[in-house]
């Protein structure tokens, strides 16, 4: 078993190298880019929309099993990027959390309550040489009570934050780009916009135009604050209107 | 909890006699954002600058500075989700206390018993030392006081002090402007001139952060509005 005494085992469990990083942190975070997929959450005025690739890599899977968007409860989505097994890991406590929250104190576990959940599970993580951080960002969808709709980003420094909007993956950082300067002057999208923002930034990130199969859409609103995956007539029509639009 | 296999201590003496992992975590420390306190007559003020990686970032889901009990607050600089980790722990402690003696924790004893988790962490096993230093700020029978806690679990009572990217600076220019008998308000405004001597950008409400507590022994956050008045107050 070997002694991790900081010579040249920084990089193999989460200890601190001399520049006091945590390599191990670091690499995690590659692998969510790794799994060649970019995400997209943008926050409206009453509408949360998620919005990630769908990347099937053989003809002969069974493209219904391919998923990343998971409910955790009625009202609350998960989107993750990144390693698709450590992300079913996560999703499978957070349910379990969820609903042991519901039932110990009577009402649905908020988005940020759930968002600061997970990122204290992955702070752990960081913290103890015995488990590797998860290679997973978690986008937390859902409609406070108080505070309406509501958009987190989870990733596996354990870091948390609220966003207006937020991207995740490969093309993470064109994405952000793309949406700051969407998102400069504070608009207050509707549904629809809400949809179509973050369709429109995934496709000029990635330079593509989808067809309704290759991306998944998850929405929550406040009118209908259930978590909601769109079917693909719901994707094709919003993918009409934008091009439509342009 | 806890593999079997890590049960022997990561933070290990080097031939020279230096515990080097959390020389390394005192650099993580040391590359966080700035954050200050300073000790006034009747009151404490804490503040540190709360710069968000994008514009997309709701800075109103983002809190840094945190109650510990009512009349005791904490900042950090250094690694965001190791603070949270110390806080809850804190938080959990101040409230057994309160059950057993039904009294409110003293400031000391509950930095005692932080720093002594933050200790714990660079001797057991398989475990790494927090990446982060606290400035712990209260209100009790014995007056205003503010603590320093470090990542090896070593603390001090400041009359003031900084830590993170700044703190040289930050620290020269507390030990120039500090008097014995400053009043709270002289305190908050020297704590908004220190983080500005070495502020990247516009300093407003929203990219900084500033918690107080005076001889009424309620903590409280003070709000983007209220920064502004008094950075209107400084210019």
């Amino acid at each position: 078993m070997s002694r991790g005494t900081g010579a040249g085992y920084d990089r193999h469990i989460t200890i601190f190298s001399p520049e006091g990083r945590l390599y191990q942190v670091e690499y995690a975070f590659k692998a969510v880019k790794a799994a060649g997929v970019t995400s997209i959450g943008v926050r409206g005025k009453d509408s949360v929309c998620v919005v990630t690739q769908k990347k099937v890599p053989d003809k002969l899977l069974d493209q219904t099993s391919v998923t990343h968007l998971f409910p955790i409860t009625k009202y609350l989505g998960l989107l993750a990027t990144g390693i698709t097994a450590d992300a079913r890991s996560l999703v499978s406590q957070a349910r379990n959390e969820a609903a042991e929250f519901r039932f110990k104190w009577g009402y649905e576990m908020p988005v940020d309550v759930l968002s600061k959940w997970i990122a204290d599970k992955a702070q752990v993580y960081t913290q103890h040489a015995y488990m590797r951080p998860l290679g997973v960002a978690s986008m937390v969808l859902g409609i406070d009570e108080e505070k309406g709709p509501q958009l987190f980003k989870c990733d596996p420094a354990g870091h948390f934050f609220g966003h207006k909007a937020t991207s995740a993956g490969l093309k993470e950082q064109e994405a952000i780009n793309f949406l700051e300067k969407k998102m400069k002057n504070d608009p207050a999208f509707s549904y629809d916009e809400t949809v179509q923002t973050a369709i429109s930034a995934l496709q000029s990130v990635l330079q593509e135009d989808f067809k309704a199969t290759e991306i998944e859409v998850g929405v929550v609103t406040e009118k209908d604050p259930v978590f909601r995956v769109l079917s693909t007539e719901e994707i094709d029509e919003h993918l009409t209107a934008i091009s439509e639009r342009d | 909890m806890g593999d079997s296999q890590y049960s022997f201590s990561l933070t290990t003496f080097s031939p020279s006699g230096k515990l080097v992992q959390i020389e390394h975590a005192l650099q993580a420390v040391g590359s966080g954002q700035t954050s200050l306190g300073i000790k006034a007559a009747n009151g404490v003020v804490v503040a540190t600058e709360k710069k968000l990686p994008s514009i997309l970032v709701d800075e109103t889901s983002v809190q840094k500075i945190q109650l510990m009990t009512p009349n005791i607050g904490v900042v950090y600089s250094g690694m965001g989700p190791d603070s949270r980790v110390l806080v809850r722990k804190s938080r959990k402690q101040a409230q057994q206390y309160f059950r057993l003696y039904k009294e409110a924790i003293p400031v000391t004893q509950l930095v005692r018993e932080t720093a002594a988790v933050m200790q714990e962490f660079t001797q057991s096993g398989g475990v790494r030392p927090f990446g982060v230093s606290l400035l712990i700020a209260g209100y009790d029978d014995n007056g205003p006081q503010l603590y320093q806690v470090d990542p090896s679990g070593s603390y001090f009572s400041w009359k003031a002090s900084a830590m993170g990217k700044n703190v040289s600076n930050a620290k020269t220019f507390l030990e120039k402007r500090y008097t014995e008998d400053m009043e709270l308000e002289d305190a908050i405004h020297t704590a908004i001139l220190t983080l500005k001597e070495g502020f990247e950008g516009q300093i407003s409400g929203k990219n900084i952060e500033i918690g107080i507590i005076s001889a009424d022994r309620k903590f409280r956050v003070l709000s983007s509005s209220e920064i502004d008045d008094y950075l209107a107050e400084v210019e």
